[in-house]
């Protein structure tokens, strides 16, 4: 960056004295990279390794702080294999945000961005001003894997391309996960209780489930304590949880923005199923089905009350998460539920891709070998390596033509995911790479496949689709929704508390529609149905 | 304490009153410290559901096992001891001359230095510019950078030139001088052995400020082996901190499985960290307390 | 290094009648007491200062704070015309107000007990206790005050009950979203503020209060006329400096108590800018935002230190 006012020369006159100050301080090596492996490195177009002299790249990603990066046998082995070094200059995961746009702000960035989660905004805005790279031709030329990826699965680059004709970063694809959010999961002590052996079909059948709960004392204590449905405050979504399986008995696919199955965008907040769903959500507050602290409890008061075995329904990854106890096929998963203005209840489905994953900046002397180095981890092999470590520590092949596996006993008696977070850096960060089902060919559990079981039964088989692409605003349609949004979204969360709870009643419903429109509501659907037209027609 | 001989009613009355008041003030405040001790030994269901809610139910001391048993704790804690030990003696150095000058009604341009540094109380760059200077300073990355950008605070040195002003007589800087007491020697022998209470505040605000901070580290450092404590408990934190921020939202499988696998001592470390990270610098204070007696300053004024 | 002539000169209370150039010299090495805070200043606050600009601009990272475009009082304007601005500047000050009502009196009174009280195990516990919140992290604290306060198994709420009293919804109803905020905010922070009023209480001149003693003053009224002017001067600096920083209300302790129920009495400005950063990286709208407070807080610092200067002596500058 350049600075040429006047203040800046008097604070640089002051630099030299403070760097006598300064001693201690290592120059920082990572700005330098690159610099000295020369221009001459050959960078082979397969097989490894990749380069024909050593390079050296420096790397920003979100770190859980469990093992130093340089320590990680993955990319201890990623490096010997590749001949590229890589160079660390992660930030904890809690406050990478913070550290990347300042990276960005401050121009002093890495040569590679990794698992950095770079919004489809942040991508176009550095893209724009060649901060980030295009990657479309070096995808065409060094990615093989990614590029047969592409080309089998023509939505992925539809959904990673720019406005402006660029690809900016690469995505996690996702292709054997298909939950939008976590499920909701019954008690299926209390099912078992109360007799039910045909789950709720009916939002009127839900009612009636968790009206049992709430009076025939399932958990056999005699105190009526048990509470049917139950959510959590998280600073920015409350009920989220529970909105994202009810609305769509009311015919909504998500909370915000969902296409139709005519292409119409829809602004869901001023919907008319929108306000079905508030006015079944009343009905179950004011009957205290709905757990009254919903709008204040943290997520391990909820858990401690399903522990306690108390809650009916309630959301996680999986039941046992919040039910405590071992993984269990008892707790069956959530069916959508519809209404009786439904022919069929909306399921929304997973979008299987998150971009900004993986990016590389102009600063980087060896985008070609980047390019390689991370196409790997889109090929079976590089993604089962990056995924569970290399063979031999934590699996072993039973099968290698059929890629089943095995895992192995875990040393020091350590939990097996926390093994895993020392071998490889893709824990709990959303890294490029491709998730697919023969990575846990052979390792899954009975349960697990249990819970594929429901998947398909109860979400795939009755439609479950994706309710809005992930794609693309131009800078000004994102800059404008920014601005909506701001306030429109404060707006819509309190009254959609207000209206549940009773604060205000449903006779104020058009002036809250009104009240919407007037905050821009028309217009962001207006505004997402442009860019759902520009991607369905790319 | 002045001891009177005799004590009236209403004396013993005020006093009676007093130490009720404080004994008040004990019990509401003590209360929710208990609560964190026990919160970090005991069973994290207990805590969550509200069965913990004084003593601890349950033992466990996997909280403390988890902290204790990252290999980076005990760097981070020698770290902060060298940050706020050196960064302190820096605070006090560029501090409490600056805030005499400020307090001597004789000093020329006070009123313009006032204003410059109150000035920035209020307006500030941000963060970028700031980074940026630390950047072509060559901090980046070294301790001068947690140290330096905050050598002063503006609300500290108001405070202290407030003491200056209210406690030293101006008799005594007048009579200085005429024995032919230059200000350094004035400042030196004879207002700070006078300023003790000051000099423990002072080093009290900065030293907590450092031990406390975080942020800067977070900035501007990239080598783990840095780390000051409140860094490598963050770190410890993070995954702990996970199950909260994307209940609902799960991202996949693989995430969610982290985050599971850590959600049980959630709680346990939260509280656990607390307990940790502060004992030192609580047990620092009642060494500064026999600095706020009254009139151990004033008598060998008079002297 | 001084001749003792000019030295013994100095203490000449004729000292106002001097040339302005003497008056300088003679304090010479004040000016070198000041420099390294000034050259802090300069460097660390005064050479970053330039940022500001980003206020009246749209930042583009890869062109700089310098080139970056022009846009005037956009990013203000959409401050302004936000549907909850006036909401927000009210929920600001009230909050604010109300905290520094309530918790800026209190570590004052508690520093005069302590001070009344004889050195000892008990004063020193005291102490030690009531200063340790301080030191309780802001996630800790908004944790422990959600599970206090729970409806089904908070301890404050099953104390109230077994008072006989209907416990009000404190973490969801707006009306007393302030209170709770404030008064864990006084919990955690009144035995730390009394630390500065301890040190100024220490000036107390022991002689003043023997003289006291012979006339027959009370201990109330010693303290009363000679404990508390004292501190005094302590006490207006902090209330000048608290006042300058009404609208700086931080967003962390905040957000963690913010829920969509109480949200139209916990939504301050902080708040929504942490927000709107959210979405994306706004920092010309951050930076434009912070701009507005700080001056508002200039203004408010400006009008109570003149105040205070036109009734006592105590006074900033």
């Amino acid at each position: 960056m350049q600075i040429t006012s006047k203040p800046w020369k008097l604070v640089l006159s002051g630099a030299m004295v403070l760097t006598l100050l300064a001693g201690c301080g290592t120059s920082n090596t990572a700005e330098n990279t690159g610099e000295g492996t020369g221009g001459e490195v050959t960078v082979s177009k397969e097989g490894f390794p990749i380069v024909d002299k050593p390079v050296t790249l420096s790397l920003m990603a979100p770190d859980v702080g469990i093992q130093n990066w340089e320590d990680m046998v993955v990319l201890q082995q990623m490096k010997e294999k590749t001949g590229i070094t890589l160079e660390y200059r992660n930030a904890p995961k809690d406050s990478f945000e913070t550290k990347k746009n300042l990276v960005f702000a401050s121009g002093d960035y890495p040569d590679i961005l990794y698992a950095a989660g770079l919004t489809t905004a942040e991508q176009m805005n550095y893209g724009e001003q060649g901060i980030l790279i295009p990657l479309e031709e070096l995808i065409e030329e060094y990615a093989p894997n990614f590029k047969a990826l592409l080309e089998e699965n023509p939505d992925v680059r539809k959904s990673i391309t720019a406005p402006d004709g660029h690809i900016y970063s690469l995505p996690v694809v996702e292709m054997s996960q298909h939950w939008y959010r976590n499920p909701l999961w019954y008690n299926g002590d209390f099912l078992k209780a109360l007799k039910i052996d045909k789950l709720p079909e009916t939002t009127e059948e839900l009612y009636t489930y968790l009206k049992r709960v709430k009076e025939e004392d399932p958990n056999g204590n005699g105190v009526a304590d048990e509470i049917p449905l139950s959510s959590v405050t998280v600073t920015s979504a409350n009920l989220r949880d529970i909105r994202t399986w009810l609305l769509g008995a009311f015919g909504i696919y998500e909370e915000e923005i969902y296409v139709d199955d005519a292409d119409k965008v829809h602004y869901t907040p001023m919907e008319e199923g929108y306000k079905e769903y508030l006015t079944f959500m009343n009905r179950l507050w004011s009957e205290e089905l709905l757990d009254h602290e919903s709008f204040s409890q943290t997520a391990e008061q909820k858990k401690a009350k399903a522990q306690n075995n108390r809650v009916g329904l309630f959301s996680d990854w999986h039941a046992y998460m919040t039910k405590g106890g071992e993984p269990s096929t008892e707790d069956p998963m959530f069916a959508p539920v519809k209404s009786d203005s439904v022919d069929k209840p909306a399921i929304a489905k997973n979008r299987g891709i998150t971009t900004g994953a993986f990016a590389i900046t102009e600063s980087n002397p060896e985008p070609e070998a980047s390019m390689r180095w991370v196409d790997y981890l889109y090929s079976y092999e590089g993604a089962m390596f990056f995924n569970k470590g290399p063979e031999g520590m934590l699996w072993e092949y039973t099968d290698k033509d059929a890629r089943v596996k095995k895992y192995l006993p875990v040393p020091d008696g350590k939990e097996m995911e926390d093994y895993r977070a020392t071998l490889t850096p893709n824990y709990g960060i959303p890294a490029p790479t491709l998730s697919m089902d023969d990575i846990n060919k052979g390792l899954k559990t009975d349960f697990d496949l249990w819970v594929e079981q429901e998947t398909q039964t109860k979400l795939l088989d009755k439609g479950a689709r994706i309710p809005f692409p992930s794609l693309f605003l131009t800078v000004e349609e994102q800059t404008e929704i920014n601005s909506l949004n701001s306030d429109l979204s404060t707006y819509v969360k309190q009254m959609e508390a207000k209206f549940i709870t009773g604060a205000e009643p449903f006779a104020n419903w058009d002036a809250y529609v009104d009240t919407v429109k007037k905050m821009g509501g028309e217009r962001v659907a207006e505004i997402n149905q442009a860019a759902y037209d520009r991607w369905k027609s790319n | 304490m002045v001891t009177a001989l005799k004590e009236s009613k209403g004396d013993k009355l005020f006093l009676v009153s007093t130490y009720i008041y404080l004994c008040l003030a004990l019990v509401v405040v003590i209360y929710p410290l208990i609560y964190i001790l026990s919160a970090s030994i005991s069973d994290p269901q207990d805590v969550n559901s509200g069965a913990m809610w004084l003593f601890p139910k349950n033992l466990t001391l996997d909280g403390y096992k988890l902290v204790f048993e990252n290999p980076k704790i005990w760097n981070g804690y020698l770290n902060t001891i060298i940050y706020t030990v050196i960064g302190t003696l820096l605070n006090l150095v560029v501090t409490l001359p600056a805030s005499y000058a400020l307090s001597r009604s004789d000093f020329v341009g006070r009123q313009f230095f006032m204003g410059f540094i109150l000035f920035t109380m209020f307006f500030s760059g941000g963060l970028v510019p700031t980074y940026l200077l630390i950047k072509n300073l060559g901090l980046i990355n070294s301790m001068g950078a947690l140290i330096l950008p905050v050598a002063a605070s503006v609300w500290n040195i108001v405070v202290a030139r407030t003491f200056f002003q209210s406690t030293i007589p101006k008799e005594l800087q007048e009579a200085a001088h005429i024995d032919g007491c230059t200000n350094l020697r004035l400042f030196i022998r004879i207002i700070l052995p006078l300023s003790a209470p000051i000099v423990a505040v002072m080093a009290l605000f900065y030293g907590v400020g450092h031990w406390n901070s975080y942020f800067p580290s977070l900035i501007y450092l990239n080598d783990e082996t840095k780390y000051p404590l409140q860094m490598v408990l963050r770190q410890i934190l993070v995954l702990q901190e996970m199950s909260a921020e994307t209940t609902g939202a799960a991202i996949s499988g693989e995430v969610a499985m982290a985050m599971n696998s850590k959600a049980e001592t959630a709680s346990l470390v939260k509280y656990g960290v607390i307990v940790v990270s502060t004992l030192p610098i609580i047990a620092v204070y009642p060494f500064l307390q026999r600095y706020f007696v009254q009139g151990v300053m004033i008598g060998s004024v008079k002297g | 290094m001084r001749g003792k002539r000019q030295l013994a000169v100095s203490g000449n209370p004729s000292l106002k009648n001097k040339s302005l150039g003497k008056r300088v010299l003679q304090n010479w090495e004040l000016y070198l007491f000041m420099a390294p805070a000034l050259l802090y200043f300069l460097v660390f606050h005064y050479g970053p200062m330039y940022g500001i600009q980003i206020a009246f601009k749209n930042f583009v990272p890869s062109k700089g704070i310098t080139g970056s475009p022009w846009v005037g009082f956009d990013h203000f304007e959409r401050f302004f015309n936000s549907y909850y601005f006036w909401d927000l500047l009210w929920n600001t000050f009230s909050i604010s107000f109300y905290e520094l009502a309530i918790g800026f009196p209190l570590p004052i009174i508690l520093a005069l007990a302590f001070n009344e009280v004889r050195t000892g195990p008990f004063k020193k516990t005291v102490q030690t206790v009531t200063y340790a919140p301080h030191f309780i992290s802001v996630v800790v604290m908004a944790g422990m005050i959600i599970t206090f306060l729970s409806p089904s198994s908070g301890i404050i709420i099953r104390v109230i009950e077994g008072l006989g009293f209907t416990p009000a919804a404190f973490l969801t109803d707006p009306a007393w979203f302030k209170t709770v905020y404030v008064m864990s905010g006084v919990w955690q922070s009144t035995g730390w503020g009394t630390i500065i009023y301890l040190a100024a209480l220490s000036g107390v001149d022991p002689q003043l209060h023997e003289a006291a003693i012979v006339d027959g003053a009370s201990r109330f009224k010693r303290m009363l006329h000679i404990n508390l002017p004292t501190i005094v001067p302590t006490i207006t600096i902090m209330l000048i400096l608290n006042m300058g920083n009404i609208l700086g209300l931080g967003f962390e302790k905040i957000l963690l108590l913010q829920n969509s129920l109480n949200m139209e009495a916990s939504d301050v400005i902080s708040t929504y800018v942490y927000r709107a950063g959210l979405v994306n990286a706004q920092y010309s709208f951050s930076t434009a935002v912070g701009l507005f407070n700080s001056v508002v807080n200039v203004m408010l610092l400006v009008t109570v230190n003149k105040i205070a200067r036109r009734t006592s002596e105590n006074s900033l500058w």
